[in-house]
């Protein structure tokens, strides 16, 4: 396929051609000089042209972090690799080449333009994260089924297509399926598709695209209604009570519970376990939903600080800009005057009285920024202060009602075993009238394994609530403290950065004042 | 006054009296007879004091008031009902003059009534019916400030022959429109007609006014157009303190020291208080006019509009003259004798000791307003009676329709015609749509649209003194401009000239203010910025520098400063255009352009042209307080080796807030040199650009100054010339085509037809010979035309012999003059003779052809043709 194949020797990518290949590539005339005195880096190059180089392996590419057009074409590439730093990459020409299988595109999610032409690649895949996708270019390959045309219906984007020279292509019904199944595809083949064309096409396919459709929408609801019940969950995970809307706490307190289970069986405790779940769920609704409502407390109190602080931060820097804005107007005009200057006596007293200013500048600034960094001090204070207050409160209560389901389920094991031991002596007396599971009547042979079996159970029990309790008590207070880590960490970072913004101008002006002089007095 | 000068005790004593008369009247009131019957028992003594009175009343009344008497005006057009009274209104009349005679018994202080006044044909009619209630068919109409505009406008006041006591004519609404003249009276009518047309509660009202609203003199009064709108001050909201606003930085002054200088600042501000209102006093006294002598006397009539309906809130009095409002409470209004509508009339029985501002508008409470007819529908206007009387309420309304049936009397309607005004006077407004309000300080003139060729409307002159000798600043008000020139506003004490546009000027001009047309001088442009392609807001100019503010463009450029340098002096002798002033800077600004990172967004750019620098200032980031900067130095060097320096590290001095690696490569700032240089050249090419720009406004504007041609909306008919063209055009040719259809249907049968006997069916015979007799005629029709022709074409011929004859006989004793007159009279009479001739060959070569077409016709005539077949 390939006439250079056989006849010259494959090349390496190496430093040297990419040296080469940039240097040729790079700025002309002047510009051309100044690049060749410094040098040019790899990273800041954005177009990069590799063709007709013999290359069979890609190597060596991964210092173009920046690039943005990449020409490979007309080579004997067989793999595609090596590609996968190249994130900004828009544009990727592969053509003429001898790759069979598209792959390593992965990372490319920029990519809108990709030409695979003149190829070897008989299936259309690994595409999925080019999402920006526009121009795809696969003629001349080994491409033969039509599901690989279904499989293009995901890039939304996609308005040029070309796949002649496929062994697809060769079907009577191509250019029709293909503008009935892409509809938004606008050249197909480097001919623009006519509107009439697509309504003959969309007449003769219009059974297999509803189905197809049809589908589509199906899973696309499912994935719709998975993220949304994700979402909630998220939300619910926030507020600490996730999975506290429902029965799920009492289902799980019986999953593991083998004697539970089997107690159930005992006349009577059916209505007794009935009652004990309405009234135990009850309760779990009104923790999640306390906690819901707490949650936005929260996010009201956050909120508040969030803007207040911000509010501050605004003001602070406005008072900056405007102390710089004046300084650079004097600045600006006692600079001109130093350099009028030409007596030396007044000079160094405009020096020193210029110097005197930048240091009023600093030290103006730094006030501001301390006097800043004491105010949120206090408001951080405060804000800590609340919060840790409101999580406390909502611990408190969520404790209360956790031991209110404690309560419940001490009653509901007295209940139990109750029951389990009038059964006991019934079934020691022989009176019970009612057939037990065998597994069940198993129990009932002495006091002791009866009230062993209801007190596993019962301990299982309190084990799960406590341990739910435990989890979110601990959940809860970690937020808490990494919140309020956080925002002292924040507030930190924000004053390094203001002084040593602050430093550094005021550096530089006292520099261009050093030059100055440094100037005047070589003159 | 005698409301005023009346005593409490006496009015209370005369309102008992009126109380228990009141309880019979309504009786009285439907049986006027009966009245009289019940009056005689009153004492020799009343009777003769009452007769003395009325004779005293009468003999008072002047003849003649209005100035456009009796005479000029035509009576015999008028209809019928000016001329005479119909039996319900001499009914009515005569109830009304039962009224005034008890009114006047009881209350012999007051004045008599304005009840029944002469029309123009000396009738006497009440004064509810020659309200008309009418609503105007202009939208402008409306609403009752247009409306009372609008009657001040279009009427010239006439002040009342006596100021101190109503006229004894009062005009129809009709003839007051027609001949645009009226007192107070006759201004209030037609508002009040027009008002309660369009729905408003409102009422003439007869009472005293002050001296200078009596005479509509504004003199003291400051121009409403000159009160320069008082700016709402928006009440900040109090923003409650957040939860966490951090607290302001100690305070660490002294107060003492604060508090010594508030009180310092205090004093010298009262002080300059005080001195600004001396000031303000000396001035008042000097504006205060002389006090009248007949304060409170002079007569005046005004409307008042009750709230309630047309979702009036507040009652308020409009002055007719003047077309204001005033509070009830105003001081202008000092008094009230009676009010009334279309439907009843009242009394006012509230004492005016306090001018009006005591008064109550409840016209239903019976002891504050006596009315004239009872059962018409009272207004109520305040409710505030307690239950009672809402019970009440309930009863009068199941009473009144049993109390309209028994005893109420209801107004008769309006003996006045229609009110109509036309377009055209509707558009004049004013008398030969002019006229001029002296004002305080101010005079104000308004003309008709279309009256001054350029297009002005109003002009408000406002001077410095109160004798209006100095001229403080000129407004004029433009309308239907081409131009759209809204408004030119000259200042006199400044010299400077705004001029406002509406939008639509072909430049999309906004304001112009200038001092003078000259360019490179100071002036100010503002523009409609959606209008023009490249966003321009504002262009200022000084003569060194021009400065212009853009909004909403792609580059996010807002604002460019240029400075000029002075002109280089050419040898040549170029004009202005073709030696652009050098330019010494171009300051740019930006706003910040999402898309980029602030570090890359440039926010101000300046090119010191002269000194070859471009000084480069970015965008702050959101979070710091200081931004970037760069400053490049264009000069292009020469190293020892004499080769071209490109690029060195000094020609680039930059201050980074956040230092990067690329940014300190020559080749990155050898590029953003290359760039900054195109943008200077660009730069400078726009300032060039604008220049011309102004320049051709300013051309533009002087065009348009002196053409000031007016746009006339296609829909006017009579000014549209084109259109009327057109109209015209249309209906001469829908003339032409209904000829041509008369034509066309001309029936050359029918006189031979009709020479047949009717009714019979026609035999071939007779067809025959109706088409012969057809053909014959008209040959002899064309025979007789060529005939006409050829005798005209003699006689011509002969006339020009017989003057040639004539001429050669004389040639040599004619004149100069006599000889031209010949020679013209030789060429037309060719003229004519070549035409005759011309004709009567058309005709011969046509003749034929028409006789043969008449015939084809009647070959084929429905009525013929069976014969003819048969015959062929």
């Amino acid at each position: 396929m390939n006439w250079l194949y056989d006849s010259v020797e494959p090349r390496v990518m190496d430093e040297d051609m990419l040296k080469l290949a940039v240097g040729e590539q790079g700025p002309r005339d002047e510009a051309g000089q100044l690049a060749r005195q410094e040098g040019i880096l790899f990273k800041d190059v954005l177009s990069l042209r590799l063709d007709f180089q013999n290359i069979l392996r890609i190597d060596s590419l991964w210092q173009f972090e920046n690039l943005r057009k990449l020409q490979l074409d007309n080579n004997i590439i067989e793999k595609i690799e090596g590609l996968e730093r190249l994130v900004h990459l828009v544009w990727l020409d592969l053509s003429f080449n001898n790759i069979e299988a598209i792959e390593g595109l992965d990372t490319l999610v920029n990519l809108e333009d990709l030409s695979l032409f003149n190829n070897r690649i008989s299936k259309i895949d690994s595409l999925d994260a080019l999402v920006k996708l526009q121009v795809l270019s696969l003629g001349n390959n080994e491409i033969s089924h039509v599901t690989n045309i279904i499989y293009l219906r995901r890039f939304k984007d996609l308005r040029t297509l070309s796949l002649s020279g496929n062994p697809i292509a060769e079907e009577e019904d191509y250019k029709m399926f293909i503008c009935a199944y892409l509809p938004d595809l606008v050249y197909l083949d480097f001919r623009r598709i006519d509107d009439h064309m697509k309504e003959l096409a969309e007449i003769k396919h219009q059974y297999g695209i509803d189905e197809l459709k049809q589908r589509e929408n199906l899973t696309q609801a499912q994935l719709d209604d998975e993220r949304a019940q994700r979402e909630e969950l998220e939300e619910h995970k926030a507020a600490f009570v996730e999975r506290l809307n429902g029965s799920f706490l009492f289902d799980s307190m019986y999953a593991e519970d083998v004697e539970g289970n089997k107690l159930a069986h005992l006349p009577g405790v059916s209505e007794l376990l009935q009652a004990y779940k309405d009234k135990f769920v009850i309760i779990c609704l009104n923790i999640f939903e306390y906690g819901l409502k707490q949650q936005e407390k929260r996010k009201v109190e956050l909120d508040t600080f969030n803007e207040c602080v911000q509010e501050a931060i605004q003001e602070n820097r406005e008072q900056g800009k405007r102390r710089i804005a004046k300084f650079e107007e004097t600045h600006l005009l006692s600079l001109n005057a130093i350099r009028d200057e030409s007596e030396v006596t007044n000079l160094e007293m405009k020096v020193a009285e210029h110097s005197k200013d930048i240091t009023e500048l600093f030290d103006m600034l730094m006030t501001l920024e301390m006097q800043l960094v004491e105010q949120l001090e206090e408001t951080i204070n405060t804000f800590e202060r609340n919060i840790m207050d409101l999580v406390a409160l909502f611990i408190e209560n969520v404790q209360s009602l956790m031991a209110q389901c404690r309560d419940l389920e001490n009653h509901h094991h007295e209940k139990l075993l109750e029951i389990s031991i009038n059964t006991l002596e019934k079934i020691l007396k022989g009176e019970l009238d009612e057939d037990l599971p065998y597994d069940v009547r198993a129990l009932f042979v002495d006091k002791d394994t009866i009230v062993n079996a209801v007190g596993t159970s019962h301990d299982l029990h309190l084990l799960k609530i406590d341990n739910r309790e435990d989890e979110l008590v601990t959940r809860t207070n970690s937020w808490c403290s990494h919140l309020v880590d956080a925002i002292h960490k924040d507030e930190i970072m924000r004053n390094r950065r203001r002084v040593k913004e602050i430093h550094q101008y005021v550096d530089h002006v006292q520099n261009e004042l050093d030059n100055l002089e440094c100037s005047e007095i070589i003159d | 006054m005698e409301v005023l000068k009346e005593k409490v005790e006496e009015e209370e004593e005369a309102e008992r009296e009126e109380a228990a008369v009141r309880a019979e009247r309504g009786e009285k009131v439907v049986r006027p007879m009966e009245v009289r019957r019940e009056e005689a028992p009153m004492t020799q003594e009343m009777l003769r004091d009452l007769e003395k009175k009325l004779s005293d009343i009468e003999m008072a009344i002047p003849e003649k008031l209005s100035t456009f008497t009796k005479d000029t005006i035509d009576i015999s057009k008028l209809p019928l009902s000016y001329q005479s009274n119909t039996l319900k209104e001499e009914h009515l009349l005569q109830v009304a003059d039962s009224f005034s005679r008890q009114y006047s018994h009881l209350c012999p202080d007051r004045v008599p009534l304005f009840l029944h006044p002469l029309n123009e044909c000396e009738v006497p009619k009440l004064v509810s019916t020659t309200i008309r209630p009418t609503l105007m068919p202009y939208p402008e109409l409306y609403n009752w400030d247009s409306c009372a505009q609008f009657v001040s406008d279009f009427l010239t006041m006439v002040p009342l022959l006596d100021p101190l006591k109503p006229p004894s004519h009062l005009y129809s609404p009709t003839t007051v429109l027609k001949y645009q003249e009226g007192n107070c009276f006759d201004f209030s009518t037609l508002l009040c007609s027009m008002l309660l047309g369009a729905g408003y509660d409102a009422y003439c009202v007869n009472g005293y006014g002050s001296q200078d609203m009596c005479q509509m003199d504004l003199t003291r009064d400051v121009c409403p157009l000159t009160v320069k709108h008082q700016e709402v001050v928006q009440e900040e909201e109090k923003v409650p303190p957040k939860k966490y606003a951090i607290k302001p930085p100690r305070d660490l002054t002294s107060r003492f020291q604060q508090e010594q200088e508030t009180k310092k600042l205090e004093e010298i501000k009262a002080e300059e208080e005080r001195r600004l209102r001396e000031e303000e006093e000396r001035l008042l006294d000097v504006e205060k006019a002389k006090t009248d002598p007949l304060h409170g006397l002079r007569v005046h009539s005004w409307v008042l509009v009750l709230s309630g309906k047309r979702e009036v809130p507040e009652s308020f009095f409009i002055d007719p003259f003047t077309a204001r409002s005033y509070s009830t409470q105003d001081d202008h209004f000092l008094g009230i004798e009676s009010l009334w509508n279309h439907k009843n009339y009242w009394v006012n029985m509230q004492d005016c000791w306090n001018c009006c501002k005591d008064l109550v508008f409840d016209l239903g409470d019976p002891v504050r307003w006596e009315y004239l007819l009872l059962g018409t529908e009272k207004s109520h206007l305040s409710l505030t009676e307690e239950e009672e009387d809402g019970l009440n309420d309930d009863d009068d309304v199941e009473n009144l329709g049993k109390e309209d049936e028994d005893k109420s009397f209801d107004m008769p309607p309006s003996w006045v015609e229609q009110i109509e005004i036309s377009p055209e006077a509707f558009e004049t407004r004013c008398p030969n749509g002019k006229k001029v309000i002296q004002y305080k300080r101010a005079k104000l003139e308004k003309w008709a649209p279309y009256l001054n060729s350029n297009g002005l409307v109003c002009r408000l002159t406002t001077y410095e003194d109160l004798e209006c000798t100095k001229t403080l600043e000129i407004k004029e008000w433009f309308q239907n401009r081409e131009d759209m020139l809204e408004l030119k506003h000259i200042d006199k004490s400044t010299g400077l000239n705004v001029d406002y546009f509406k939008p639509g000027h072909p430049q999309a001009l906004r304001v112009h203010s200038y001092k003078s047309m000259q360019p490179e001088t100071d002036r100010i442009m503002e523009f409609y910025d959606r209008a023009r392609v490249d966003g321009l807001v504002k262009r200022e100019e000084t003569s060194k520098t021009m400065t212009e503010y853009y909004r909403g463009r792609s580059d996010f450029l807002s604002y460019r400063h240029v400075s000029f340098g002075d002109r280089v002096k050419k040898l040549s002798l170029n004009s202005a255009e073709s030696n652009p002033r050098p330019i010494v800077k171009i300051t740019e600004r930006f706003a910040r352009n999402p898309e980029q990172p602030a570090d890359e967004d440039v926010a101000e750019r300046v090119f010191l042209i002269s000194e070859e620098r471009i000084q480069l200032r970015y965008h702050c980031r959101d979070d710091h307080i200081t931004a970037s900067k760069r400053e490049f130095l264009r000069r292009s060097e020469v190293d020892n080796k004499g080769n071209k320096i490109v690029m060195t590290p000094d020609m680039c001095i930059s201050f980074e807030v956040e230092p990067m690696e690329h940014t300190k490569k020559l080749l990155y700032q050898y590029e953003a040199m290359m760039r900054l240089k195109n943008e200077e050249k660009l730069s400078r090419h726009q300032a060039w650009e604008s220049e011309l720009e102004v320049l051709e406004i300013l051309k533009l504007r002087e065009e348009e100054e002196e053409e000031h041609r007016l746009t006339i909306s296609i829909y006017d008919t009579k000014r549209n010339e084109k259109s009327k063209e057109y109209r015209e055009a249309m209906e001469r040719v829908m003339h032409e085509e209904h000829l041509r259809q008369v034509e066309a249907q001309l029936d050359y049968l029918a006189p031979f037809l009709a020479q047949l006997p009717p009714s019979e069916k026609m035999t071939r015979w007779q067809a025959m010979r109706v088409k012969d007799e057809c053909l014959s005629d008209f040959k002899q029709r064309l025979i007789d035309k060529a005939n006409l022709i050829q005798a005209r074409f003699e006689k011509e011929t002969q006339e020009l012999q017989k003057k040639q004859q004539w001429y050669q006989e004389n040639q040599v004793t004619l004149t100069v003059e006599d000889e031209d007159l010949y020679l013209s009279y030789c060429s037309q009479a060719m003229f004519r003779i070549r035409i005759l001739e011309q004709r009567l060959n058309r005709h011969k070569e046509l003749a034929p052809l028409k006789y043969l077409a008449l015939e084809e016709k009647l070959y084929k005539d429905p009525r013929l043709v069976e014969f003819m077949k048969v015959f062929v």
